[in-house]
């Protein structure tokens, strides 16, 4: 058991990539070697120690419930209470029963910030699902000061990844998706790229990073409009979009917006191909067979996968929500298992094992967790799950897989 | 030239859509005082209403929008008939209304949440025809707003002129208690207010609902859009109205031109600061009706 605890506490401490392995001095030899006896006695006395159970584990989410664009949350919510539910039904998570506390922070912030501290006061909590850049911004320091494990597996802004060693994603980020849908159009040689863009931090994030890739291919950027993720009134910008004559047009925004996106630029006259980063029933609904051709990157949630966790969840989801399940579903769906999961590690080393830094060092030791995407998602160090971004084409309205994007 | 003449066309068609969201606050408020920020909600009532009807009752759009409208025009009775009225008639002061107005909005938004979902609802088989002149694309959407605005006004226009109820709407937004002293009913009058102010803001929400479709919270928007005009227009008058409606339209459409567009939601807000720097009353508020 020794040897468990001792890299364990060592990821804690730094969280880093495990630098070069150097030959030990004379002197160093000398103090391990003197201290190796309180060293195997005071491992000992950690991992003999007894796990104390509570009585419950409550995991907190803080999702936009009453947000404009609360569509998503409410999938998101969903996605939580049915986890929650089947794990309670399989007996919990070793015998101790698992509770959602869901906070609605209303896309704000400030809402935000107060949730959090709410989750904190009442329930001490432990582990917590975030969602919304803007809001994941303003909440990670307090779980970083309390060392409350957090995961991210909504928002995809570059912003968030670094700064907090509590913060894990599974959702991949704006570097990876937008760099994974600009394939396509390097693919087909194209070089004018014209950009709409949400004002959030995600969009941002989504510009940032496809600029650089972008300029980095030599490719030019003919035009960048920006508009609030629910904003009705988008003309002024399409018509300065169509007024640059791009090869193709990119999408940053993320449900409903790019819906109205393609329906404004096909009735604007705009001919070119649209690519994005997210196609979902209400983008579907909002575009409708202007739809057609679109093409995106976004994680590859495939309900037919061969793996039965994808099928079985898929199943059961449709079961319950006469609705098929789409990223935000799958990702916190996912987001309480991958907590549990490192709950149930964590246990396993005993000692008072349900706490936010044991959760995180439980998923350092081993980063390997089983993911709803079919297989194991990976975290990497600095804290992102490195999943397969997947290449879609809306045909008659159905997104349908092309090919996983192979980016570096 | 090409990108000023798209601009113009797109300037008009949302100042349509403005001037109606306009015309329906101002009536309302310019009448009854009451700041009616559900006037949001009530809004999207309208457009799930016309939603209902086209899709699960599989109507005519025309009668859709019809029923659209008359839905509107009873939840916006409703809310005063209910909600604004007790209050008033406790005498509360107009701040606790304006909180009751807030408070209504929220209530009305989390209904709507729980009755139709979040999701997006729209019309599927519903294409506005695009009709191309040179290098400017028209929707046929954007026509009917425009044509929408010339009806409402010249409807509106004649009811208050020429009828019993018009005209008992103009004294009452003159005087409410002189209004009261000389006979006439101020709740009734105040009821018929909110349902025709509501009615009108109806016809808006049909437009949205044609455009992008419906959501619980697209009521959000229009009511500071309708709010800005109707001040910036001079509250309570019709042409002030119209003419905040399309100046808020073409600035925010014409001024994103040269301005980066991240800056759409200030420019409103911008113009309504100038016009209150400028001519505190409104542009229009010396005119009556």
């Amino acid at each position: 058991m020794t040897t468990n605890t001792l890299p364990l506490q060592h990821a804690v401490t730094d969280g880093a990539p495990p630098a070069p392995a150097k030959a030990p001095s004379r002197r160093s030899v000398a103090s391990m070697l003197a201290l190796a006896p309180a060293m195997a006695f005071a491992g000992r006395a950690y991992a003999a120690e007894p796990p104390k159970d509570p009585p419950v584990f409550r995991i907190g989410a803080l999702l936009g419930l009453t947000d404009k664009g609360n569509w998503n949350a409410l999938v998101m919510q969903r996605a939580i209470q049915m986890a929650v539910e089947e794990i309670n039904a399989a007996g919990g998570v070793e015998g101790i029963k698992v509770e959602a506390a869901i906070e609605d922070h209303q896309g704000v912030p400030r809402v935000g910030v107060d949730a959090m501290q709410r989750l904190r006061a009442r329930y001490d909590i432990q582990a917590v699902l975030l969602s919304y850049s803007a809001v994941g911004l303003a909440v990670a320091p307090i779980g970083e000061e309390h060392k409350i494990f957090m995961l991210d597996g909504g928002s995809v802004t570059d912003a968030l990844v670094g700064p907090f060693k509590y913060l894990y994603h599974n959702r991949s980020v704006a570097s990876v998706v937008a760099r994974a849908v600009l394939t396509v159009p390097k693919q087909m040689g194209f070089k004018k790229m014209a950009q709409m863009a949400a004002v959030t931090d995600d969009g941002q994030s989504l510009i940032r990073a496809a600029e650089a890739d972008w300029k980095a291919y030599g490719g030019e950027i003919t035009a960048t409009e920006q508009a609030m993720s629910n904003a009705s009134n988008i003309d002024t910008q399409m018509a300065k979009l169509r007024n640059t004559n791009a090869d193709f047009l990119a999408v940053w925004q993320f449900s409903p917006g790019p819906g109205l996106v393609m329906k404004r630029a096909r009735e604007f006259g705009m001919k070119q191909p649209i690519i994005g980063v997210e196609y979902t029933a209400d983008i579907g609904k909002v575009a409708g067979p202007h739809s057609e051709g679109y093409i995106f990157a976004s994680d590859y949630f495939n309900p037919n996968a061969s793996d039965p966790w994808p099928q079985r969840f898929a199943a059961e989801y449709r079961k319950r929500f006469n609705d098929n399940p789409e990223v935000y579903a799958a990702n916190y769906y996912e987001g309480i298992h991958v907590i549990c999961e490192a709950i149930k590690r964590s246990r396993a080393q005993g000692g008072d094992y349900f706490t936010g830094e044991r959760i995180r060092a439980a998923l350092l030791a081993n980063p390997k967790v089983p993911s709803v995407y079919g297989g194991d998602m990976t975290f990497k160090p600095d804290g992102t799950g490195l999943k397969r971004v997947g290449i879609f084409k809306v045909t008659n309205g159905e997104a349908k897989f092309q090919n996983f994007a192979e980016i570096n | 030239m090409d990108l000023f003449a798209q601009l113009l066309v797109n300037g008009l068609g949302n100042g349509s859509r403005y001037a109606l969201l306009g015309l329906g606050f101002g009536l309302i408020f310019g009448t009854t005082r009451i700041v009616h920020f559900a006037y949001g909600p009530i809004y999207a009532v309208a457009a799930y209403a016309a939603w209902l009807a086209a899709s699960a009752a599989g109507l005519p759009l025309a009668i859709s929008a019809a029923i659209g409208v008359a839905g509107a025009a009873l939840a916006g009775a409703a809310v005063y008939g209910l909600a604004y009225r007790p209050f008033e008639a406790r005498g509360m002061s107009s701040h606790s209304v304006l909180i009751l107005s807030l408070a209504l909005s929220i209530v009305l938004d989390s209904l709507l949440t729980l009755a139709f979902t979040p999701s997006v609802q729209t019309i599927p088989e519903f294409t506005a025809p695009i009709f191309i002149l040179g290098p400017v694309y028209v929707t046929a959407l954007q026509l009917g707003q425009i044509a929408a605005v010339v009806a409402v006004a010249a409807i509106l226009t004649l009811f208050l002129r020429r009828t019993r109820y018009g005209q008992a709407i103009l004294a009452l937004g003159d005087n409410r208690d002189m209004a009261r002293i000389v006979g006439i009913d101020t709740d009734r009058i105040s009821l018929v207010v909110f349902a025709i102010g509501s009615a009108v803001s109806a016809i808006a929400a049909v437009f949205t609902l044609l455009n992008e479709g419906a959501t619980p919270t697209m009521g959000f928007n229009p009511v500071f859009i309708a709010f800005v005009v109707a001040v910036v227009g001079g509250l309570g008058s019709i042409p002030g109205a119209i003419a905040g409606g399309y100046l808020v339209g073409l600035v925010e459409s014409l001024g994103l031109w040269k301005i980066p567009t991240e800056w759409q939601n200030s420019i409103a807000f911008v113009l309504l600061f100038l016009v209150m720097l400028v001519r505190p009353q409104g542009l229009f508020s010396g005119l009556k009706r």
